[in-house]
Parts: C-alpha cells; structure tokens; sequence
C-alpha cells in the first residue's frame, strides 16, 4: 500500500516550513522525515488482539523477548523513528 | 519512567538503529527503560507500520516505523493503542498511565451540583509542551433510566462531546476517544439508538504547535478553552441540551527532543553524526 504524503503547508521564511497544523520545521511538509500520511496508514495489530513477539537486540546488545522479558507484567511498547535523529 | 514502573508496567523502545547507536542514547540520557534495535526493519515490517511514505530512495530515513504506541496488559494483549498521522506530536506519559491503571488528571472542572447529568472535565498532565499530546476528559455521571447520545446522532438531538473553541490559534485537536454505544431500542415504535448509560468517559487528545504561547513574568502559558455538550434522554422524553464551558491554563514548558548537538535549549550529550553518516552508508550500500 502506498499511503499519499501530506504536501500541504508553506513556506514562511528561510529555512522554516509550516505543514497543515501549524508546526514549523527546516523541511518543507511532505519531505522525508516530515512525510506525515494523508488519511489512514496502517497501525498494525488491533485492540484485542496478542501482541506479536518482539525478539531484538537491546542496547547492551543482548538478545531480549519482549515476552519473556516483561514476566507478565503490563508493558509499552513505542515504536520511534530513531535515537539518533 | 518510576510512574510506569509504580503502574506495575515494562516500557520498551524500538526503533531502526543499530545497537551503538542506541547504547550511546542510553548513556548520553541515562535512560533506563529497554531500547530494542531493528535495524532491517523486520518487526517493523511484521507489524505491517513501516512507514511508505518515505520513498526507498530518500536512504537514510527509509526503513523507520509510522510512530505509535502499543499498550499491553499481563498477557500481552493489546488494551490501547496511540497513532496519530502528524509525526511532529507524540502520546504524552499521561494518556499510556491513564490506559495502565485508571485515572490520573490534574485541572478538573465541575458543571452545578443541581442538574440530572454530572459533568467533570479535566486535563490530563500539568503542563503542555509542543510536540506531546494530552487529553481534555469528560467524565458524566449519567442517572438510571438516562441516556447521553453517542455517533450517530438522530437529526436534531445532541451527542456528548468535547468541543474546542473555533479561535483558539495554536492548539490543535486529534481523533476523540470514546468508550462504544450501546443500541437502545425503543418500546414503541422499535427505532433504534446509540446511546451511553451510566459513567461515560469520553477524551479528546490536543497539542500546541508554539503559535499558542503567551508570555509573563512567571512563564510560557497556553490556553484551551471549549465546552462539553450534552442532552440527557429518557425512554420517553428528551432534556434540553446542555454545555459546559471549561478553560485551561497550563504551563508551556519545553519538550525534551533526542539531540543532534549543540543549540538553544538542546544538551549537546550525544553526538548523532557518526550514527547518522553509518546510517546512510548502510542505506547506500544496500540499495
């Protein structure tokens, strides 16, 4: 599925583009990182639904299962763009 | 994070980046929930979120998730979930707490004591930095034998809702949440309702993108005005429609964003070059 980018916004002045809702950033709406999705995207498993495993590295490199891993408890799970950027 | 783990709750992380350049987040922040590195995407891409918006050839984005939340409980089913389609804005703290263990809400305005429906709306979290998301909830106490309208609402009457003011300049609203109608079927002429019973709560999620900020001597503030409508029904009878006005100040404060280096308001506590310049050349090479 190819989901259309929200273009929509302008240019306010060097180096600052507004999108549809007002946010102003160095990119222009619809470039890259600020590709926000027009209409639906996919959000993945529903409510009510298990949570797939999740078997990755973690940070010191150690191989986790987030099953495993959370014991039972109740637990968050992010999905982020990046640590770095 | 301590409130997650009061909550009896695990959070994790997940992003595109390799383990470096997690482990280095993790030290430049001393954060301490997990981070999980997928750098080939593949969970991202099990869970059918990776993001294609982001042409192959833009490289060193390519491969990142639709940013979203999954909140499960002790055997990993999914309870709620957070997506929204602008990226600039993120879920804040209070709204995963509020799905993990009831309520946890700050400003709270109340309608008279003397009307049928009790209304209290209350925002959740104290402060509202741009690019977080919190939520406006509405709580009504509903008598017995009364109905509040859900979507969709018969021609004429009022569903229950949380409204902002049209010239609030700044704050931006999200999806409404709202617990499911139930179907009321009327006695005599059989026609059929989506109606709420009983307590009902509904949130609208709201954030400021920096044009909303006023300045004084104590701080930044934003304000967010609007109101809750109403009609309360019985089998036979209908109310009038009610509103509540509310109106919330709150302190702006300032996000807390990863940073690339040095610049107003950033700690330069991670250096993301070296991350970002193996991240294209992995994409480079790849394509």
């Amino acid at each position: 599925m190819q989901i259309e980018r929200d273009t929509r916004g302008s240019e306010l002045g060097p180096n600052q583009y507004e999108d549809a809702e007002g946010y102003v950033a160095p990119l222009p709406a619809g470039f890259g990182p600020r590709s926000n999705p027009l209409g639906a995207f996919p959000t993945g498993p529903e409510v009510g639904q298990p949570l797939p495993d999740v078997i990755a590295l973690d940070s010191d490199g150690k191989s986790t299962d987030l099953h495993a891993d959370r014991k039972g408890q109740p637990a968050i799970l992010v999905f982020t763009r990046s640590a770095v950027w | 994070m301590s409130a997650f783990e009061a909550a009896g709750a695990k959070l994790y992380i997940l992003s595109y980046d390799e383990v470096d350049a997690l482990a280095d987040f993790k030290n430049a922040h001393g954060t301490t929930f997990t981070m999980l590195s997928d750098p080939d995407s593949e969970i991202i891409r099990a869970f059918g979120i990776l993001n294609t918006t982001i042409a192959e050839d833009d490289h060193p984005w390519y491969g990142i998730p639709y940013p979203g939340v999954y909140v499960i409980d002790g055997d990993g089913i999914i309870i709620e979930k957070f997506f929204e389609n602008n990226f600039t804005v993120r879920p804040g703290p209070e709204q995963l707490l509020a799905v993990l263990k009831g309520e946890q809400v700050n400003l709270v305005e109340k309608n008279d004591g003397d009307e049928q429906v009790q209304v209290e709306v209350a925002f959740e979290g104290d402060t509202l930095p741009a690019g977080i998301s919190r939520q406006i909830v509405a709580r009504f106490s509903v008598p017995e034998g009364m109905h509040l309208y859900g979507q969709p609402v018969p021609e004429g009457l009022v569903a229950a809702s949380i409204e902002l003011d049209g010239d609030l300049e700044g704050i931006v609203s999200y999806t409404p949440i709202a617990p499911k109608t139930h179907t009321l079927t009327l006695s005599g002429d059989g026609h059929t309702l989506e109606v709420y019973e009983g307590d009902v709560v509904l949130r609208l999620p709201v954030a400021q993108n920096g044009r909303a900020i006023e300045k004084d001597d104590e701080g930044r503030w934003v304000r967010i005005s609007g109101k809750v409508r109403w009609q309360a029904c019985d089998d036979e009878k209908c109310d009038v429609p009610r509103e509540h006005t509310f109106s919330f100040r709150l302190p702006a404060a300032f996000t807390v964003m990863a940073d690339m280096g040095p610049g107003e308001g950033r700690v330069p506590s991670m250096n993301g070059a070296k991350h970002f310049k193996k991240m294209t050349e992995r994409r480079q090479r790849s394509s």
